[in-house]
């Protein structure tokens, strides 16, 4: 649906985006995670067809976006910038007709009513936009940037500077739009929000650091791990299974974290041996590291530091 | 077509919002009307002094008894209708200069109110949008110019001696209003809007483009010292050159609109 192929983008020496690569599917929320200055902006901007990359090649559908066709390519995409830049003298309602109408929908005054109550912001409708909450502005934002009904959406930081009531709104607007098979990239410093909302997960400092769903970036960096919760001390267990080939167990009075990696030990396998030898299990889950975790291991590794 | 009615209806509705914005230019529109009525009839009035005894019109009243539509006007009417005919010029410029604030403004306005990114994010291209900015500041810009002429008229009918209204209704001076007057609009607002296209202060791109008043200044004193006359054939001349002046202007503010700098550079 939307690709970014080899992507570099110069501003004089500085290089702010090298040689990113990666696909948009429909139905799919891709998260771009960085570090400020590691040119997500910069990435995004180049694929809403707003500045043009210095080498590279940003599709849309299979079209390539070029000086001419990126005004047309742009009536596909629908980008919500940082800031919801709204024009705070109108009211909700013009702001919208007005861009309902840059887009040349036929029916702008439907349009605009449709968003209104899809947004739940009609009660506001005839309020300027300066009056608006933070949060509303950027719910009018985002109806302003779906109306034209975009097969493709761009989000930069929508949540950024939000209130946590303000920011679950959005994400569940968000998540909305993965039903409408809408593809969706969504680029973000907030990982919760990463880990809630995103299938796969693309780390950017400059250049792609990694690229993948978020549990396979876990299971690359950490490895399989299990929690086992005992009914008594887990001491015990945990030297029993060291003398099975389990060397990586983190014990802690009657929990045991138990890593996998390296040997063929599966979940139910450990599960039995810790029964035969007599170990009362109160619980087993996969233990997963949280997103920030795998985030600031990327980043070291890609820093050169340990 | 449609995308610059839809952003120049949003810039018409800004204005509605803001109507101080205008307020300077409603001003000197006003002023610009009292300044004249105030030579041609209050100081006659309050000096006892009639125009037509002072030596320094008497060219005036020779060329205006020959001019058709001014012929049976009597010597102090010819000095009015020179002195009205003379000033017609500065109600073309005041309400350009008025709205010089909101062609200044146009762009870095948006960028600096931070709307100018999603704008740029939808289909429309640098020629509708400066089109919308330049149509936006033209248009009020047109109508207060209108409106002045019509109180302009109505009061020179009302004060003046009788007939000399109708010498501003001939064809020099209405052509200066409506076709000198709005090309030089044009020109000078497009120049503003293409100044606010490069600058990164709005203070800046206000006081470079309130460099076009010079021109438009100078002609007006040219006009009071007779080294110059706003004759059909120059009118038409100058017309001519400005609307060259008004392409060359489009092309170069699309050439210079470089949205990269404007969303990469500017902060």
């Amino acid at each position: 649906m939307l690709a970014a192929t080899h992507l570099t983008r110069r501003f004089g020496t500085r290089v702010a985006a090298d040689d990113v690569s990666f696909e948009l599917a429909a139905g799919e929320i891709f998260a771009l995670l960085g570090p400020n200055g590691a040119g997500k902006t910069t990435t995004l901007r180049m694929l809403a067809g707003l500045i043009e990359p210095s080498s590279g090649e940003v599709t849309v559908d299979g079209e390539a976006m070029t000086r001419t066709t990126a005004a047309r390519l742009r009536s596909r995409i629908g980008f919500l910038t940082e800031s919801p830049g709204l024009w705070d003298r109108l009211t909700v309602r013009q702001n919208l007709l007005v861009y309902a109408r840059l887009h040349g929908l036929p029916a702008a005054e439907r349009v605009v009513d449709a968003a209104l109550d899809l947004f739940d912001i009609r009660d506001r409708a005839r309020d300027a936009a300066a009056q608006l909450s933070k949060g509303l502005k950027q719910r009018v934002a985002l109806a302003r940037t779906l109306l034209h009904d975009p097969s493709i959406v761009l989000l930069d930081e929508p949540t950024s500077g939000l209130d946590p009531e303000s920011a679950r709104d959005v994400r569940s607007l968000v998540l909305r739009l993965r039903e409408g098979k809408r593809a969706v990239l969504l680029s973000t410093h907030n990982l919760d929000e990463v880990e809630r909302v995103a299938d796969r997960v693309a780390v950017l400092r400059t250049r792609l650091v990694a690229l993948d769903t978020p549990a396979a970036l876990r299971s690359r960096l950490f490895g399989a791990r299990v929690r086992v919760q005992l009914a008594g001390a887990a001491a015990g267990h945990a030297a029993s299974l060291r003398r099975l080939g389990l060397s990586d167990i983190r014990v802690d009075d009657r929990t045991l974290s138990i890593a996998f990696d390296g040997t063929a030990f599966t979940t139910p396998r450990l599960v039995r041996h810790l029964v035969e030898s007599g170990a009362d299990i109160e619980s087993v889950m996969a233990e997963e590291p949280p997103l920030e975790e795998v985030y600031m291991r990327l980043l070291q590794a890609d820093a050169g530091t340990p | 077509m449609r995308r610059v009615a839809a952003l120049l209806g949003k810039e018409l509705a800004d204005l509605r919002q803001n109507p101080a914005i205008v307020m300077p230019a409603v001003l000197t529109g006003g002023l610009s009307i009292l300044l004249p009525f105030m030579v041609a009839l209050v100081i006659p009035y309050v000096s006892g002094e009639r125009l037509a005894d002072s030596s320094d019109f008497k060219a005036a009243i020779e060329m205006y008894a020959a001019q058709p539509g001014s012929r049976g006007l009597d010597p102090e009417g010819a000095v009015q209708a020179w002195i009205f005919l003379q000033f017609l010029i500065l109600l073309v410029m005041t309400p350009v200069a008025g709205s010089m604030a909101v062609a200044a403004y146009s762009v870095i306005g948006e960028k600096q109110a931070r709307t100018l990114e999603p704008l740029l994010a939808t289909p429309l291209t640098t020629t509708e949008l400066l089109a919308a900015k330049v149509l936006g500041a033209l248009i009020p810009s047109l109508a207060l110019t209108i409106g002045c002429l019509v109180v302009y008229v109505a009061g020179v009918a009302a004060f003046a001696r009788p007939g000399v209204f109708l010498v501003l209704l001939t064809a020099r001076p209405l052509a200066t209003v409506f076709v000198l007057g709005p090309l030089a609009a044009l020109a000078a607002l497009q120049l503003a809007v293409c100044v606010s296209s490069r600058v990164n202060d709005a203070r800046s791109a206000q006081q470079i483009g309130a460099l076009i008043i010079l021109p438009i200044s100078a002609l007006l004193v040219a006009q009071l010292l007779g080294g110059i006359q706003l004759t059909m054939p120059l009118i038409l001349l100058i017309a001519t050159g400005l609307a060259l002046l008004n392409l060359v202007l489009l092309r170069v503010a699309v050439a210079l609109f470089d949205r990269e700098s404007i969303l990469t550079r500017w902060k």
